[in-house]
């Protein structure tokens, strides 16, 4: 059985070894205890930070933000923390893994600990440091790949902007949004004048490069909150939040214009591209999205009939 | 002479656990009341020389307790004894005419000490 | 948090609701009072970090059904508003979690009062939520370990959703259990729109645990 005094001195060997940074600061803010690995991840002996102030002795720690920390633990004598998924590191460690995945120093989570004498008070703070690197680099890894994976499954091949399948959804969210809180809505549904001509005369390399520019003038047309996706082959739709028909046409005539302001230079071409575009809005009666889409293609259809390269407001007469 | 003295919370353990607390020598004769309108019935009936009063109970809150004894300057010990510690309840009750604000759970020691303070006992 | 539950049907989850006794009148009357002193000392806590005065609604207590866990968490909060929470596990004597859900429309406030800047950085705002989270739940743990004499301890807190509405938080589907003890408490800052709402959840087994110890906490008065 180890006696008091081999407890004592497993005790002080468990503390200073321990793979995790232990640190002791008392009322003052001075350090009383600095174990192995804050030694050596700070390039600082315990006897030359031991007494002095935190703050004084690492001037890049986040002053007014820890200072406070600590004040609160010695106030409400309870444990506190800190995590690397909002705040990376306390103290800027190198870490001991080659320089993949992007982060460039140790990613740290912190317990703060109050140490209580007899009656209850607290006399000093016990942070223990762990080193999160890995589980901050896994995490980044995951989140980009479910990023890619979102992309691929929502992003049309050709152009990159948002499929079909994404846009209807988003109209649909959109829709219920809508009409949980009374907003309105707007969708336009576009398509290119004449494109199968295009890709007839041209060539279908030339067709993909018109829908890849088209694309483009359309996004840049957009305003924050607008859905734009390709609807068909060479069809888009845009769906305007808290717009109604009125502010969606205003949108419809900027989109028409920026297609057709310059030509688009393909297959050795310039080609003279436009579009035809037909605006439906949110009434109190619309039964559902779908009737949304409906009611714009339908507004479409007479901007065809009416000689293309126009918007047309869906009108209950059509 | 037995000295009056309710004791006002809605619980039923509170209550115990409060009057497990009073002083054992202190000679009294205890009432017990579930919210404000019950304690201010037995202040009337003359049951209330010393009141403990919780803060938080229906009917009739604590804090409008204070104020109806303290409008009707009415003569009664109180000794508020809640859940609700925060600094500025403390104060707002001894604004109110409390004479002490003991935080639960309480002890027998706080209870001393504020009848030893006041010469009660 | 929760592990989503694949295995058990409906019906089994409505069996295993026969075999939680409820608590007398007498370890409710308890288990409130101890819920009360310890929201009391959380609500403490906060009005000395914040410098201002907490008003505390009265704890409520009940045992709830998975199914009716939406319906009641969202009798305390609008269902329109977006919200932020974090969860917090605590452990040992009781095990259970704390959830801490914040209406976005206070987060300013909450700001403004602890110190910092109000146009707060996504990861600020998420640290000082689980500092205020952190606060009230290391301080009702504390009271409800002290003043039962039992020992509780607490992990760090986590995000569990932000700005999100409430309905897309807690799915019933992926909770475990059928049957769990909620406590809940509203915090609101007086004059200000900051406000918090604290629920505790313990599932069945940590039910039983407590029924003994409220027992021996009664005897001991």
């Amino acid at each position: 059985m180890p006696d008091s005094n081999d407890t004592a001195n497993l005790l002080n060997f468990i503390v200073d070894r321990a793979h995790v940074g232990i640190f002791v600061v008392n009322q003052k803010r001075e350090i009383l205890l600095w174990n192995q690995f804050m030694e050596i991840h700070s390039e600082r002996k315990a006897n030359t930070v031991v007494g002095q102030n935190l703050f004084e002795a690492f001037p890049e720690l986040p002053q007014k933000w820890l200072d406070r920390k600590i004040e609160n633990l010695f106030i409400l004598k309870n444990f506190s923390f800190t995590s690397w998924e909002q705040r990376p590191y306390l103290f800027k460690f190198a870490h001991n893994r080659p320089v993949t995945g992007g982060v460039d120093c140790m990613r740290q989570d912190c317990t703060l600990m109050p140490v209580k004498d007899d009656n209850g008070e607290v006399q000093y703070v016990c942070f223990t440091l762990f080193d999160a690197t890995d589980t901050s680099i896994y995490q980044s890894k995951l989140k980009e790949t479910t990023e890619k994976l979102r992309d691929l499954s929502s992003r049309d091949g050709l152009t990159q902007i948002f499929n079909r399948r994404y846009v209807e959804e988003a109209l649909e969210k959109e829709f219920s949004r809508a009409r949980r809180y009374g907003n309105k809505l707007s969708v336009i549904l576009t398509d290119i004048d004449f494109f199968k001509k295009v890709n007839d005369v041209h060539g279908h390399l030339a067709g993909d490069e018109v829908l890849r520019v088209v694309s483009q003038r359309l996004v840049n047309g957009l305003r924050d909150a607008d859905i734009l996706g390709r609807y068909g082959g060479e069809e888009f739709m845009v769906v305007l939040p808290e717009t109604d028909n009125q502010g969606a046409q205003v949108l419809a005539e900027r989109l028409r214009n920026i297609v057709q302001a310059e030509p688009i230079e393909t297959a050795g071409e310039s080609l003279t591209i436009n579009i035809s575009l037909g605006v439906s809005e949110l009434y109190e009666n619309t039964a559902a999205y779908a009737q949304l889409i409906a009611e714009a293609d339908l507004a479409l259809y007479q901007s065809k009939e009416n000689g293309r390269n126009c918007t047309t407001l869906f009108r209950p007469d059509f | 002479m037995a000295i009056p003295v309710t004791v006002v919370d809605d619980s039923k353990i509170s209550r115990k656990m409060v009057i497990r607390a009073l002083p054992p020598q202190w000679n009294i004769e205890l009432t017990q009341a579930e919210n404000g309108e019950e304690a201010m019935a037995a202040y009337r009936d003359g049951k209330a020389e010393v009141m403990f009063l919780d803060l938080t109970m229906p009917v009739m809150d604590g804090y409008q307790v204070l104020e109806r004894l303290q409008k009707e300057q009415l003569n009664t010990f109180v000794v508020v004894i809640s859940a609700d510690i925060q600094p500025e309840a403390q104060a707002r009750v001894k604004k109110l005419g409390a004479m002490a604000f003991i935080k639960k759970p309480v002890k027998t020691s706080d209870i001393e000490n504020v009848l030893h303070e006041y010469g009660i006992v | 948090m929760y592990y989503t539950n694949t295995a058990s049907s409906k019906s089994d989850k409505k069996t295993a609701i026969m075999s939680i006794q409820p608590y007398t009148e007498d370890q409710n009357d308890a288990l409130q009072e101890v819920v009360n002193i310890a929201m009391g000392q959380a609500g403490d806590s906060l009005a000395r970090i914040l410098g201002r005065f907490v008003e505390l609604s009265i704890p409520r207590i009940h045992l709830v059904n998975v199914d009716d866990v939406i319906k009641t968490v969202t009798s305390m909060v609008n269902n329109n508003t977006e919200i932020s929470a974090i969860r917090q596990a605590f452990s040992n004597s009781l095990r259970g979690e704390a959830i801490v859900v914040f209406a976005q429309t206070g987060a300013d406030d909450l700001a403004d009062l602890m110190g910092y800047d109000t146009d707060l950085a996504p990861s600020a705002e998420q640290e000082l939520l689980l500092e205020v989270g952190n606060l009230l739940v290391g301080a009702i743990i504390n009271g409800i370990s002290d003043t039962l004499e039992t020992d509780l301890s607490f992990s760090a807190p986590s995000l569990m959703a932000e700005r999100t509405p409430l309905d897309q938080v807690l799915v019933p589907e992926q909770l475990s259990w059928s049957h769990a003890l909620l406590m809940e408490v509203n915090f609101a800052i007086e004059g200000r729109d900051a406000k918090c709402h604290l629920l505790m959840f313990m599932a069945e087994e940590a039910i039983n645990t407590l029924r003994g110890i409220l027992d021996e906490f009664m005897d001991g008065i």
